[in-house]
């Protein structure tokens, strides 16, 4: 068995490593083979493989005294705690369907959401239960467990695994359901890193639990090597934390990413526990300079591609620095190609729809499975995969040509002194042109004018607009003075903006 | 320590999390987003370096505004 991200780890330890299509399956083998380990930590307290089971199994017995029964949609809300972790386990395990709700949804949502949803039972942290006390299904706390342990289901791999909330491929807010095989085989892909990965990795759920980055490829996957997981109910908090937990292995966000840069180089890598050998960068595109300044610490950051519909990961890069603009390589077992131009992917890591939204779910997958991305991609000879924009992103200018704002983008990210750009349509005396909005750095302009700051941004543009096709230069620059509106993953909003 | 004491301290962090940025632009009243550039990310990284370097944790989830609300708020809380 020889592929790009089954060569990245010892022979030994693929040989261990297998997929197992459902959560039961899952639970009850990282639940065995690593009993003794510790397994989940919040600092305070810490519980190996073997109690995490036991604790696991004791939450099923709550939900089985609710009148719970396997099919029925559970909702939770909660922080990125251990309680969290623990209860998507035992609800999925139970063969019940998980709905993930992000952490910083309103009370209002909350309830609305386990309408829609049609949640037969919502776990909720304490204390966010005075907001959902209204809610229309039982409430059970997070921190709760049964007295006895009741035995884990068994579960058919197509049966649904969880919801998650997602933009969707092509705008409104989904609820995108992930059936067992497709949660599970987005587990088996994020084991594959450089390095040894069974041997006790220490790693930090940052990201949320409610995104399939944060709970697949932050957490799960990591499970399944027998790595500590500590929580992070406070994002600050827990970084102040690092020296202590000393982590080997992060999931973030390039935004974070960058924070961690900054304080490497405040307070030397000791700050980061002194440890951290691998960084798995996601959900936006991770700029080649941060890969570098981490490479100089001897920290590797891995760039990937996924999408919610995908169950997180399809492909990933572990050759960041040599391929910088590439997601890298396609996962195994899964097919791929581009249909004019758009990348369509087939497997079993592949969700099975949008909760009671045909219509939706028709636009994206096809009968026979095909996951339509909405992104536009291309492949290198030697079959590294590139993100060339978004479909529903391209500006069609009124001769007809279609521009992808993302392709100009990248071409202005090159430039160190830019922090962020939006490429838009914007009307000049009265006719659509393209306008490109800039962040610069502030400290690559101390002491400059607005005047001369806007100036260099002119010779910029000029510059890369006689290296574009003519459809695709821009004719206006906006140097922008405040940040840009961001998404909850720090990303520059296209919607707000 | 005096507001002054805790000024100059909040100036020397500044430097480090804003390398480039010219110290003579801290002054108690500069904006902390239009003045010295500080977006959502530089941000979380200056109440952690503030943290580290005073010894306390924030309790507050209101965002700042100027230098002297940051100095106030350290004033308080150490």
């Amino acid at each position: 068995m020889s592929h790009y991200f089954y060569d990245m780890i010892p022979a030994e330890e693929l040989a261990q490593l297998h997929y197992l299509p459902t959560v039961p399956e899952y639970l009850s083998w990282i639940v065995s083979k690593w009993a003794g380990r510790p397994a989940l930590s919040d600092t305070v307290n810490t519980y190996t493989y073997a109690q995490m089971g036991s604790r696991i199994a004791r939450r099923r017995t709550l939900l089985k005294e609710a009148g719970l029964q396997p099919g029925d949609h559970v909702a939770i809300f909660d922080k990125n705690s251990i309680d969290a972790l623990e209860s998507f386990l035992a609800v999925t395990s139970a063969g019940m369907v998980a709905i993930q709700l992000p952490a910083q949804l309103p009370a209002p949502a909350v309830i609305g959401c386990c309408a829609k949803f049609r949640a037969k039972a919502l776990i909720v942290r304490d204390e966010f239960r005075p907001g959902v006390e209204g809610a229309p299904c039982p409430l059970i706390s997070a921190s709760a467990l049964g007295e006895a342990e009741t035995p884990a289901a068994v579960v058919d791999k197509e049966s649904p695994a969880a919801i998650f909330f997602t933009g969707g491929t092509t705008g409104a807010p989904k609820g995108a359901v992930l059936p067992h095989r497709a949660l599970m085989r987005g587990t088996f892909n994020g084991c594959f890193a450089p390095g040894s990965q069974l041997s006790g990795h220490v790693t930090i759920g940052f990201l949320p639990l409610s995104h399939v980055f944060g709970l697949i490829c932050g957490t799960l996957s990591k499970l399944m090597c027998g790595a500590l997981w500590y929580s992070a109910e406070d994002m600050k908090a827990t970084i102040g934390k690092l020296p202590v937990i000393r982590p080997t292995v992060l999931v973030l966000v390039p935004g974070l990413v960058e924070v961690l840069v900054g304080l490497t180089k405040m307070y030397g890598p000791q700050f980061l526990g002194g440890r951290l050998n691998t960084i798995i960068s996601g959900a936006a595109n991770v700029p080649a300079k941060l890969i570098a300044e981490f490479k100089n610490f001897g920290i590797q950051v891995l760039a990937g591609y996924g999408m919610t519909e995908g169950a997180n990961l399809t492909a990933g890069n572990a050759e960041s620095l040599e391929r910088p603009t590439s997601v890298g390589k396609v996962y195994p077992e899964q097919e791929v190609k581009l249909v004019n131009g758009e990348i369509w992917f087939r497997g079993d890591n592949v969700f099975s729809g949008y909760y009671g939204d045909p219509e939706q779910t028709a636009a994206t997958l096809t009968e026979d499975g095909w996951l339509k991305t909405g992104d536009l991609g291309r492949f290198d000879e030697d079959g590294y995969l590139y993100i060339v924009g978004r479909i529903k992103n391209i500006i069609v200018l009124p001769s007809g040509e279609n521009v992808s704002p993302e392709s100009i983008e990248e071409a202005f990210y090159q430039c160190p002194a830019l922090r962020d750009c939006l490429v838009k349509e914007v009307e000049e005396d009265g006719k659509p042109v393209l306008a490109i909005e800039i962040l610069p750095r502030a400290e690559a302009f101390e002491g400059k004018t607005p005047e001369e700051i806007e100036a260099f941004f002119k010779k910029l543009a000029e510059d890369i607009n006689a290296t574009l096709p003519t459809t695709h230069r821009v004719s206006k620059v906006i140097v922008r003075k405040e940040d840009f509106k961001r998404t909850g993953s720090l990303k520059v909003s296209r919607k707000d903006n | 320590m005096t507001q002054e004491e805790i000024y100059a301290k909040l100036q020397e962090i500044l430097k480090t999390v804003k390398p480039k940025l010219d110290p003579a632009r801290i002054s108690m009243d500069a904006a902390l987003t239009t003045d010295l550039g500080i977006d959502s990310l530089s941000m979380l990284l200056l109440s952690l370096a503030i943290e580290h370097e005073f010894g306390f944790q924030f309790q507050t989830q209101e965002p700042f505004k100027t230098v002297r609300e940051v100095v106030d708020y350290i004033e308080k809380a150490i």
